[in-house]
């Protein structure tokens, strides 16, 4: 076990969908012998990739969850996050980013920078992740590797910069020129093991020599060293490293080496790249909340002798028992340890301590700080933090969008309804986007996510993993109610049914508050109303808010004033104040002119333009609007924005508008006004829903 | 109340002023030409023009030749935020969002596309999209590997499908840029082509605006128009000041 922190680097690999991440990592095992044997996403052999070690990612050909894996290479530890690609899944990247050190960004030789890759890379910049550029597929035919340097400037605005040419390409393509080194490297054997070394090959030496001088022009930014040696000729191998691993290190530069993954080149490369130009775990900024200090921000140390903090980042029901894969930041991991739950505050002990490679474990002792391990038997969830005793750290909190549909499900009979309950509390606790709960009307389960194929996959696992076969409803959109004008409120609450009475009266006013969510604000003045009543209040309105009027949807943006009342020495209370609130609001709320939001989504469609015609169509039939278009010869993509509840089916659609080669990615933009006449309907068939409830 | 301040707002523009010296507008089938050096304007010029039309409750497509779109993006919700800034002008980002559903933005690239393409693209959006723009913005044609066939294309678009094409043209030629009638030396194969041409020239620290051709018709004319150098919109000339 290396535990030297400078030999640790913990990276992810981000890409767009079937830019080769899977089949890349598959191969980084290879090099670093982790695995004997290479199998391919599809393999005919019936393996699949190591790293897709769920059955269901194994037939869809996409990686889901992201396992972790340790590797060797040149002396050095190496954590691997393979990370999804679909949009859907979003919070996995998001929270493999928040634990990853820095990011190899894979791209396709042929589609270039794609909207998922700007996503990736906007998600990169929050984190201030550094990466390095993996441009794959090399071999295919259209590949264009420094067409997709240019477009990682154009595009992404990064100072992208060649450290390798190609030499010869598409079916051509056998081998890489390393501009540092200078040298032509051919990679032999029957998968690609043996790297031959030989000098540049003639035709390329002018345009390598080109290339050399533009990465020495690059690198000197980061390196006054290197700028003198440059003038006067005499820049090292060594100083170009050097100010390559600052420039990346500082984030205002992107090394691009090219590849072909599934021909075996360009691999170790790569890894020599890993070990070079990406930071270790002590190079990094970590943060973390006090919240014995209410909330100030500490920087953790890199030290292991320090007092522990660690992240659980992710949770897993494997073949094992429940596993729960940490990050430490700060000090050590032992068998035997105690730590706190800072979030719960519930004390745990360190069982046994593992190091994972996909579907294999290896037991160690003890790790240190950068390490990601994983634990047995830990009771927690995604996102804890676990300290020593005696520290109160919170790493900050993980960014969770709001879930934006919802589906109905129905376990088909008894077994499976316990099956069903054992894999939902096992799947919110492994994703927070993930949520469900029992509706207290219709008595139904309902999970919510972040899109159609986010809960299919769910619903799909519950079959495969914990064989709960469940019928669905129809995909639900999670509409929200807003005021659109402001009104003011005078209500009184007075029951007297024998036995204690009940008073309350509230004055104030309802205003839309543009920015959404909730806002109370006591301006109550002499005790009209009295201290201790103002937080019941503000209770009443707050429950009264979760289900609008209109169609049953929680309201937003509401800014609600009280400013005068009226009590009762003895019948008023805390109770009687919260159903004054309630009443007011729901008096007034119908004059507020309330209106239906419902998400709307970013949409971008990818594919040949010979189908841009249709997709406009499609996106106008879908009340979406059509933001942009890009056109790059033959290849074009459309931005839009589309209400939600029009994109349900969306995938098959397009699939065969266009013969399944445009596809799509949509994410959560906004809350937008439903249409008059969509509105109406969706109140007729509230109302309709609420008559039969009252029959029933 | 927003409506009329808004109304007060189209009528006050100084593209009225445009449009009077250019017999009422330029004219559904007709083709807009903006010429000058590069970096003199153009862009904010046919932005505005745009947002003007947008105001109006027009659908606009904007054809951009650059290498990426979110600035165009910026550049609209800049000029917006100027022309919020019109007193009572209220809900802002409300208009704000109206106005942008009624633009489309299509990107191509230059060396890539050509002129059938990009038509054969607009016609998709405007008939298999269902956008019904009445006036379209080409912003970075290259005139000079574009001929004056592609602009007759353009100019044969706009009378099938009755839009109204603005276009800007980057003069990058040596000086003299203009004859003694202001009109570029590099349009001069164009000219037939042409319905409307106006150059922009700097004078001193402003940027004027000088009618070239109308309709068909050689007619220079200073506009009386400037390019405002903080804002970036077109405003109008004060009498007296103009050359």
């Amino acid at each position: 076990m290396t535990t030297d922190i400078a030999r640790m680097r913990n990276i992810g690999i981000s890409a767009h969908i079937d830019s080769g991440k899977t089949t890349l990592t598959e191969r980084i095992l290879f090099y670093c012998k982790k695995i004997h044997k290479i199998h391919e996403v599809k393999g005919k052999d019936g393996v699949g990739a190591t790293m897709d070690s769920m059955e269901l990612e194994r037939e869809r050909g996409i990686t889901i969850a992201s396992a972790t894996t340790n590797v060797e290479w040149a002396g050095h530890s190496v954590n691997i996050i393979d990370t999804p690609g679909h949009v859907d899944f979003t919070i996995e990247v998001e929270r493999s980013l928040r634990v990853l050190d820095s990011a190899i960004l894979v791209l396709c030789s042929v589609g270039g920078v794609q909207s998922q890759t700007i996503t990736v890379d906007r998600q990169l910049r929050r984190y201030k992740v550094p990466f390095i550029a993996f441009v794959n597929k090399a071999d295919r035919v259209g590949a264009n590797p420094i067409k997709v340097r240019d477009q990682i400037s154009d595009k992404l605005g990064h100072r992208a910069v060649l450290m390798q040419l190609p030499i010869g390409l598409e079916g051509a393509f056998n081998g890489l020129v390393d501009l540092v080194a200078m040298k032509a490297l051919y990679f032999d054997g029957l998968e690609g093991e043996i790297i031959r070394v030989e000098p540049v090959p003639g035709d390329l030496a002018a345009e390598a020599a080109r290339r050399r001088e533009e990465l020495i022009d690059a690198a000197s930014l980061f390196s006054d060293e290197l700028m003198e040696a440059a003038l006067e000729g005499r820049a090292t191998e060594d100083m170009i490293r050097a100010a390559v691993r600052k420039g990346v290190l500082a984030r205002e530069l992107v090394p691009v080496f090219i590849g072909s993954a599934y021909r075996n080149k360009g691999i170790q490369p790569l890894l020599d790249a890993v070990v070079h130009y990406l930071p270790d775990p002590a190079e990094v900024e970590n943060r973390a909340v006090d919240l014995a200090a209410g909330g100030a921000e500490r920087v953790l140390s890199s030290d292991a002798g320090a007092k522990t903090v660690a992240l659980a980042f992710k949770l897993e029901d494997g073949p094992y028992g429940q596993l729960t894969y940490i990050r430490v930041y700060q000090g050590s991991l032992r068998k035997g340890d105690e730590l706190v739950n800072s979030r719960s505050g519930q004390k745990i002990k360190v069982g046994r301590l593992v190091r994972m490679h996909a579907d294999t474990m290896v037991e160690i002792a003890e790790a240190g700080p950068g390490d990601i391990v994983a634990l047995f038997g830990v009771e927690c969830a995604s996102g804890d933090t676990f300290c020593s005793p005696g520290l109160e750290l919170a790493m900050t909190a993980i960014y969770v969008p709001e879930p934006v549909v919802s589906l109905a499900i129905e376990p088909v009979d008894k077994a499976a309804a316990d099956r069903m309950a054992k894999a939902l509390n096992r799947f919110t606790k492994e994703d927070p986007t993930f949520r469900t709960y029992v509706d207290p009307e219709s008595n139904e389960t309902i999970i919510q996510g972040m899109g159609e194929l986010h809960l299919d996959v769910y619903v799909e696992r519950m079959k495969r993993e914990y064989r709960a076969e469940v019928r669905t409803g129809a995909p639900q959109v999670a509409y929200r109610e807003a005021i659109s004008q402001a009104v003011d409120f005078d209500y009184t609450h007075k029951k007297q049914t024998g036995g204690a009475g009940q008073y309350a009266r509230i004055i104030g006013r309802l205003e839309p508050l543009a920015k959404g969510g909730f806002e109370f604000s006591n301006e109550v003045k002499g005790g009209r109303i009295p201290r201790e009543f103002i937080p019941s209040c503000e209770k009443g309105f707050r429950a009264v808010l979760k289900k609008g009027q209109l169609i049953g949807f929680p309201v937003i943006g509401v800014k609600v004033i009280v400013n005068d009342g009226q009590y009762h020495p003895v019948d008023s209370s805390d109770n009687a104040f919260q159903t004054a609130a309630q009443g007011a609001f729901r008096q007034v709320y119908m004059k507020a002119k309330p209106q239906i939001l419902e998400p709307i989504m970013k949409v971008s469609v990818e594919g040949p333009s010979e189908f841009a015609g249709n997709v406009f169509a499609t996106i106008s039939q879908r009340r979406g609007v059509i933001v942009s278009s890009v056109e790059d010869g033959t290849f074009s993509r459309v931005d839009a924005e589309v209400p939600l509840a029009e994109m349900f089916g969306y995938a098959t659609v397009l699939r065969s508008l266009t013969q399944g080669k445009a596809e799509f990615t949509m994410e959560f933009q906004k809350y937008g006004r439903v249409p008059a006449q969509i509105a109406e309907m969706l109140a007729e068939q509230h109302l309709e829903a609420e008559r039969q409830k009252s029959q029933r | 109340m927003t409506i009329t301040v808004k109304e007060e707002i189209i009528r006050r523009s100084p593209l009225r002023v445009l449009e009077k010296s250019i017999s009422g507008g330029l004219g559904k089938g007709h083709v807009g030409v903006l010429a000058s050096r590069k970096g003199v304007g153009k862009t904010a010029c046919l932005v505005h023009i745009a947002a003007d039309k947008l105001l109006q409750g027009q659908y606009v497509i904007h054809v951009s030749y650059a290498s990426r779109v979110d600035h165009i993006v910026t550049w609209y919700e800049d000029i917006f935020k100027e022309i919020a800034k019109a007193p009572k002008m209220r809900s802002a980002l409300d208009e704000f969002d109206d106005l942008i559903r009624r633009r489309v933005i299509m990107n191509f690239k230059q060396d890539g596309s050509r002129t059938e393409q990009v038509l054969r693209s607009l016609e998709a959006m405007i008939v298999h999209g269902n956008f019904r723009a009445e006036t379209v913005i080409v912003d970075g044609l290259d005139f000079d590997q574009a001929g004056p066939e592609d602009l007759r294309k353009f100019r044969e678009f706009a009378g099938r499908l009755g839009l109204e094409v603005w276009l800007s043209a980057s003069l990058k030629k040596d000086e003299p840029l203009f004859d003694e009638q202001g009109s570029p030396y590099e349009l001069k194969d164009f000219l037939g082509t042409i319905d409307v041409l106006i150059s922009l020239q700097h004078h001193g620290d402003h940027v004027h605006f000088n009618l070239v051709q109308d309709h068909g018709r050689l007619a220079p004319k200073d506009l009386r128009l400037k390019l405002d150098p903080t804002t970036l919109l077109i405003a109008k000339e004060p009498r007296g000041r103009a050359l």
